[in-house]
């Protein structure tokens, strides 16, 4: 029951996060709200019982992904800092049609559904030795792939943003 | 606990407004950060579905691994790419980077 | 060697059309001598096919020998040769006639350019001709009728130099193809109704009555159309008087004793089919008579010998299809018989003329030659009187035959009808004869540069006149028996049960008479070569007169339908071809492409957001399709 109560805490503070990313008029404001969202999304891993995940989760994101944005934000402002930029384009209300258009359809199948009878109210526990080993035995080579990617991803990011001799 | 839906229309509006954020703003750094918002949702979908209907294989949570993984990735080129345009237009703001156009 | 190995008498000249084909020109004398040759083989082995088929008996006949040709799925074709009575008849004066031109033309083509391809055309035209003559199966038939059709178109067309002559050459080939069309037509309609292309199968499933009344009329006329292209009958007469610009061997060997009679052939054969369809035999009357009043008439006008010759051909056609349409193929295969010797002869006769006058085939500057020509003149006045129908010469018995065979059947107006087209007849050839052989020459320097011919051409005169002379005669049943038939002509042919001759005197009578009111009509208008009286008489109704000079404007009036309607009918198709198809179609298309692209490049506005707002409502649109679909 405490669960569920903190479970619909949670639920809520994410999506007004979220709104408060992409309806913000701030853009360090939207980053901050974005480290919010993420964490909240991270603790619904904990809700689901993926520890391993959810560690994962806080690392990555709100370590290294929210520290990324940041820095670029600060990198590519221009003029005086808080001075409020224009920040929603002309297609604002056509966004608002697709994301409406989006959750509605999303919402509508996801209720509508009949989902499997062998799905009791209470998420299974996934283990790390589950995921150890599926990752490393059955889905190996994705694995070394995605660290290739990663390697990859890494020296092409630092060509793209070096300074050219004489810039 | 709750049940499987509520997970599933949680992760609906997010990547809603992950999709709304994606169209509407102007700022190509708050663009990827409505990138991010909709592959969290994505994953928390992937996530959900692993728990409650996978747990011997849980398929899920690898491609959560993968997506969260690709993310990281993904998010580091694109802001190198960002700073690039910065550093050549001096403006972060998409709807200036338009000369490959009729 | 006997009848089943007929075949042998075609392949023989195919074989040296070949040799002559490809190496003609580089044997002795050009080959003219080897063209002899094969076509005398063929001759001689024409009397051992006829010996062994009379040795067998009439209870063997007909003979047939067939090869498998063509076995695919349900489609089986058999092809080969079918030997009966009408076959030898056929086969006797193709080989005849083909011999005596070729020997003819070793003297008349003397000299000419393209000498070895004239003996190697020949060749080619008796094999096919051979063939056509011995098909037992309709597409054996059909293809052999091509082949002679481009063997004539050759032929008539040797003086390619003229431009007459390649007018005349393709006027022949395309008029008969216009019939042709009609025989193909007329043949798939038969194989579909059949199921097969041979064709005693055929004629037995019509007496079986196992196709349909309309269908089988409507099948047989097609087929006549081919035949009346062939044969020439009106409508399609006006190639054959055209064809006369090639040599005149090949006016005697094809337009007159051998292609021309494949469409009297080919009726022949399928007569049982005739008779099946009520109808159909009215309407091969109605065409010979016709054609033969009409040919007849345009005839007394004409100035040309070889062009008056040509009528009378067209004219004696008709007169063979008034004889089929009264159901007597044995009396028109006899009329066949008879005229191709004698026509042959007159064709020759009037070669041997022009090649003693050095090429003046005008009445108008001839006259007086019998002195200076005997031979020739004797044996033209052989052919002459045969064809006129003169007791005892080979053509009055046939037309006398023919004569008695349609007051037998339709009573009183084809007998009224053909008697006035033998009044003709013998009444233009009498013209002829006097004018060129007879009184006073109208060309003196003609005449006195003319002299009797080389043996080599007056040898096939002779022949053919002592054939004109006697070759009448097996319409006795005696003759017929001393020869080794087993009667007269008219029991060695039939349609249904063999017919014994026996002379009438009252016809018989009749006919002289016939014959001898053109005669004297003719004699009395010319007589010494003097043109006042029949100039007088022109003009006594110039508008007739012109009417048959203008050859009823026959060619005037298809002049002019090529010109109104198939040239206008091809300014349609090109306006057709240049503003839909090309405009429209081709141009109107590209710009289409062109300016779609040019509304549609505005899309790229180079706006990374606008691309994703494509994206995302392409994503939301499907994902509501498929809600959609998915009910």
């Amino acid at each position: 029951m405490a669960t569920e109560v903190l479970w619909w805490i949670f639920a809520a503070a994410i999506v007004a996060l979220s709104a408060g990313v992409v309806f913000s008029r701030s853009v360090i404001h939207a980053a901050i709200f974005l480290i919010g969202s993420l964490g909240g999304v991270g603790a619904m891993y904990v809700f689901l019982n993926v520890e391993f995940l959810a560690l994962v989760q806080f690392l990555i994101y709100g370590g290294a992904v929210t520290v990324l944005i940041l820095l670029a934000l600060m990198l590519t402002r221009m003029g005086a800092s808080g001075t409020p930029e224009k920040l929603n384009g002309a297609q604002a209300p056509f966004g608002i049609l697709v994301g409406g258009g989006l959750m509605a359809i999303l919402i509508g199948v996801a209720v509508s559904t009949n989902w499997p009878k062998n799905v009791s109210d209470k998420p299974f526990a996934i283990s790390i030795q589950t995921i150890s080993n599926r990752l490393f035995l059955d889905y190996g080579v994705p694995f070394i792939i995605a660290s290739a990617l990663l390697l990859v991803a890494l020296v092409g990011a630092i060509i793209l943003a070096r300074q050219e001799e004489g810039e | 606990m709750v049940p499987l839906s509520n997970y599933l229309v949680l992760s609906a509006i997010i990547f809603s407004l992950g999709a709304y954020g994606v169209l509407a703003r102007r700022n190509a750094v708050l663009i990827l950060m409505s990138v991010e918002l909709m592959l969290n949702a994505v994953s928390l979908n992937f996530i959900a579905f692993a728990a409650y209907l996978d747990p011997t294989k849980v398929t899920g949570a690898i491609f959560a691994i993968f997506v969260i993984t690709v993310a990281a990735a993904e998010v580091g080129l694109a802001l190198a790419i960002v700073i690039r345009l910065f550093r050549n237009r001096a403006t972060s703001n998409v709807d200036e980077a338009a000369t490959l156009k009729w | 060697m006997g009848a089943h190995q007929a075949w042998l008498l075609a392949a023989i000249p195919a074989g040296m059309f070949v040799l002559l084909a490809l190496f003609g020109r580089y044997l002795p004398r050009k080959g003219d001598y080897l063209g002899v040759l094969a076509i005398g083989t063929s001759f001689v082995l024409f009397f051992f096919v006829l010996g062994d088929f009379l040795h067998v008996g009439p209870q063997h006949w007909p003979i047939v020998e067939t090869i498998q040709w063509s076995n695919i799925g349900s489609f089986h074709l058999r092809m080969g040769t079918f030997v009966d009575p009408i076959t030898i008849v056929m086969l006797g004066v193709v080989t005849t006639v083909a011999l005596m031109v070729n020997i003819f033309s070793i003297g008349y083509m003397k000299g000419e350019p393209r000498y070895y391809w004239y003996f190697a055309v020949l060749q080619l035209f008796v094999a096919a001709m051979l063939f056509l003559v011995m098909a037992d199966n309709l597409l054996m038939v059909y293809m052999s009728w091509e082949l002679v059709g481009v063997c004539s178109f050759l032929l008539i067309g040797f003086y390619w130099e003229k431009r007459s002559a390649t007018e005349a050459a393709k006027k022949a080939f395309i008029t008969t193809r216009v019939g042709d069309v009609g025989l193909f037509i007329g043949i798939i309609l038969l194989w579909k109704a059949t199921g097969t292309f041979n064709i005693q199968e055929i004629i037995q499933q019509a007496q079986a009555g196992q196709i349909g009344h309309t269908y089988l009329f409507v099948s047989v006329m097609f087929v006549f159309l081919g035949c009346m292209g062939k044969s020439a009958q009106v409508p399609f007469h006006v190639w054959l008087p055209d064809a006369m610009e090639g040599p005149t061997p090949v006016s005697a060997l094809i337009h007159a004793a051998t292609m021309v009679v494949a469409g009297v052939y080919l009726t022949a054969r399928l007569l049982p089919l005739f008779e099946v369809a009520s109808g159909a035999l009215l309407v091969v009357t109605i065409v010979g008579l016709v054609t033969a009043i009409l040919t007849g008439l345009m005839a007394l006008a004409q100035t040309d010998i070889k062009k008056v010759l040509a009528y009378s051909t067209v004219g004696q056609l008709g007169f063979m299809f008034v004889a089929l349409g009264s159901g007597r193929p044995d009396i028109a295969m006899f009329h066949l018989m008879t005229h191709a010797f004698f026509k042959s002869l007159l064709f020759l006769g009037s070669g041997s003329v022009i090649s003693a006058t050095h090429h003046n085939q005008e009445m108008d500057r001839l006259g007086g030659l019998w002195k200076k020509m005997p031979i020739t003149g004797t044996t033209f006045l052989a052919g002459c009187l045969a064809l006129s129908g003169v007791i005892p010469f080979a053509g009055f018995w046939s037309k006398d035959e023919i004569l008695h065979a349609t007051e037998t059947w339709s009573g009183g107006w084809a007998f009224i009808l053909l008697s006035f087209a033998a009044i003709l007849t013998a009444f233009y050839t009498t013209r002829l004869f006097i004018r060129t052989f007879m009184g006073e020459p109208k060309d003196r320097e003609v005449y006195e540069h003319t002299h009797e011919s080389p043996l080599v051409m007056t040898l096939p005169l002779i022949f053919l006149g002592i054939l004109t002379c006697v070759a009448g005669l097996v319409i006795w049943n005696g003759v017929g028996r001393a020869l080794g038939f087993p009667g007269g002509i008219t029991e060695f042919i039939f349609l249904t049960e063999p017919e014994r001759y026996h002379f009438d005197w009252v016809l018989a009578g009749a006919s002289i008479g016939i014959a001898g009111v053109g005669i004297f009509g003719a004699a009395w208008l010319y007589w010494g070569n003097s043109l006042e009286k029949s100039t007088k008489l022109a003009e006594w109704n110039p508008g007739l007169y012109q009417l048959l000079v203008r050859k009823f404007y026959f060619d005037d009036f298809y002049q002019a339908v090529i010109d109104r309607g198939v040239l206008g009918f091809s300014y349609i198709v090109a306006w057709f071809d240049r503003y839909v198809v090309n405009d429209t179609g081709v141009d109107g298309s590209a710009q289409i492409t062109g300016y779609s692209g040019y509304i549609l490049k505005y899309l790229q506005t180079g706006r990374v957001p606008n691309y994703a707002m494509g994206i995302a409502l392409g994503v939301v649109g499907l994902a509501i399709a498929g809600l959609v679909v998915r009910g």
